[in-house]
């Protein structure tokens, strides 16, 4: 009993997406809706098998990996000393936090010429925009965490007379640990959505080019494949993200 | 039990994600030659640069000659305009009109060479169901368009013959990529384009080529520009560039079949699209004549009179010599 409701358990997430796959190929194959505008999933695996096969698929996924790797890895360290620097300092928060705040709600694709002009059309510029992107969800994730610690914990800390670096490693940085990691989560997902951006930047390698270079001739199953590795992107980073997150707040549950 | 588990999937999860990014890193950075002398070149699709990279010759004569030529693919002209006034390009196919507004906003850039025409292959296609049959019949329908593209020059031009003004047709700008899509739907009457969208639309859509670039004295010809900054310090350059491109469009013009296989692989088209729009464009690639400098100035004029621009251009001050 026990046993089967974990099985249904498992399954259940799956069913939308295979359901819509399973009705989206019938009403091809039926003719209900135009091959032209809509091509059958089945058409979308042939596409990947051919693009696999010139290895031109390999090539602009490993690129955009490395592409949303290093910008995730540089916005998110950049938001979370940010983060810890106004939340522990007054005078940093008085003199970074409205500039912050002012910066983070640009629209991304507002940026693209001015990075262009300051950086040109090569890897730092793709790089930069998706750093930026990744650091506001973390540095508005870490400053909120630090600041929302329970102010009895602190003065307990210092009544033990804790030093700033062991009032920070034992308290501020573990309690304010939850809301960092949902601040990366974010993140993640941000990364990919700023990357497509990125990468319609005059860019001749990378999934959103492919995207944008089928876009031009309307080829909508190559469109479709984009689309579909981006949710699978989305999935996978959101998969290490929890499971980062399960493994980090064990001491919690 | 579950949280080993756990663990594992985590590592196991990072480590490939960490491999895979390693690996296009590699593709990035991996392939570079230190000792030859790096030249960007930037164009659009199916246009006569990438061509020269398909056929292969181009990079090996430059490779002989100490030039290591890398190209970079652009969307449209007005994307290129911006990469090529910061520097960021060395060279840029273009049509006609992207260096013209770019001349009139400032941008330091010098017409190196001139390639061939396409005014049979450029115009304003009409959808089956649209009613249109002849250019006049365009008067307050809904045409789509590119600011900043040849596509603009197509619309106006095409108005100016018709003794129209902008206010008797329903412009809408869109990028290249959103027309193609609402001229399929059926979103727009009419969508003032170039090839291959032009034969994709005949062939795919049965769309009717209402107006084409010879009926209204619109040549599309195509340049191939370069930052003032560069060109005149490289003119040895420049004429190497010219010439061998030039032998590449020689190349392409007597291999139409071995070319339409290749086109249409690398841009993903129907083989039948690519071979119209190769029978009605002839390549070429040599340098300025006086003949392309006035098609460029009659724009220029166009546009400033129409306002599209705000500051004359004098095209013959910014062509190589």
């Amino acid at each position: 009993m026990n046993k089967k409701s974990i099985t249904i358990e498992r399954m259940l997430p799956w069913l939308l997406p295979l359901g819509m796959v399973l009705i989206w190929e019938s009403a091809v194959r039926l003719n209900i809706i135009t091959l032209d505008l809509l091509p059958a999933p089945t058409e979308i695996f042939v596409d990947a098998w051919n693009l696999l096969r010139t290895g031109e698929l390999q090539k602009n996924l490993s690129i955009s990996l490395y592409r949303a790797t290093v910008g995730f890895l540089l916005g998110g360290s950049i938001g979370f000393i940010l983060g810890v620097l106004n939340g522990t300092s007054k005078v940093c928060r008085l003199l970074l936090d409205s500039t912050v705040q002012m910066l983070r709600n640009i629209p991304h694709l507002s940026l693209i010429p001015l990075l262009i002009l300051f950086m040109g059309i090569g890897e730092t510029s793709k790089v930069t925009l998706v750093a930026i992107g990744c650091l506001f969800p973390v540095y508005i994730n870490t400053y909120h965490g630090i600041t929302s610690i329970d102010p009895r914990l602190m003065e307990m800390g210092r009544s033990y007379g804790m030093s700033r670096v062991k009032l920070f490693t034992k308290i501020i940085f573990p309690s304010a640990l939850p809301t960092i990691l949902v601040g990366i989560r974010y993140a993640l997902g941000v990364m990919w959505t700023t990357l497509i951006v990125a990468e319609t930047v005059s860019s001749s390698s990378g999934i959103g080019y492919m995207a944008n270079d089928a876009q031009q001739f309307t080829n909508m199953d190559t469109i479709l494949l984009c689309i579909i590795i981006y949710a699978l992107f989305g999935k996978i980073s959101d998969l290490i993200a929890k499971n980062l997150e399960d493994w980090l707040l064990e001491w919690q549950s | 039990m579950q949280r080993t588990k756990r663990k594992s999937l985590l590592i196991i999860l990072v480590t490939v994600w960490t491999l895979i990014a390693i690996y296009g890193w590699q593709q990035i950075y991996g392939q570079d030659d230190k000792s030859l002398t790096k030249v960007v070149i930037g164009y659009q699709a199916g246009d006569e640069i990438e061509i020269a990279k398909l056929h292969g010759s181009f990079v090996k004569k430059m490779k002989a000659k100490g030039y290591a030529v890398s190209f970079r693919e652009f969307q449209n002209g007005s994307a290129m305009m911006q990469a090529l006034a910061s520097g960021k390009i060395d060279y840029g196919r273009v049509g006609d009109t992207p260096p013209v507004s770019a001349l009139a906003s400032g941008t330091k850039l010098t017409f190196v060479g001139a390639g061939g025409t396409r005014s049979l292959g450029s115009g304003i296609v009409v959808t089956k169901k649209s009613w249109i049959k002849k250019a006049s019949d365009l008067a307050g329908k809904k045409i789509a368009y590119t600011r900043g593209t040849s596509s603009q020059y197509m619309v106006l031009k095409t108005l100016k013959k018709l003794g129209l003004t902008t206010d008797d047709v329903n412009l809408v700008n869109m990028d290249t990529n959103s027309a193609a899509l609402a001229f399929a739907k059926g979103k727009v009457d009419a969508w003032a384009t170039w090839d291959p969208y032009v034969s994709k639309a005949e062939l795919k859509q049965q769309a009717k080529l209402v107006v084409s670039g010879s009926d209204v004295g619109v040549q599309n010809r195509n340049f191939l520009v370069s930052p003032t900054s560069f060109a005149s310090k490289h003119q040895e350059l420049n004429s190497l560039v010219v010439k061998y491109l030039g032998e590449d469009m020689q190349w392409a013009n007597s291999h139409t079949t071995v070319l339409t296989k290749k086109l249409a692989a690398a841009l993903d088209l129907d083989r039948k699209v690519v071979q119209r729009m190769l029978e009605r464009r002839t390549f070429a690639l040599q340098k300025m004549s006086q003949r392309a400098i006035k098609e460029e100035q009659i724009i220029s004029n166009l546009f400033y009179a129409q306002k599209v621009i705000k500051k004359k251009v004098q095209i013959s001050s910014y062509v190589e010599k």
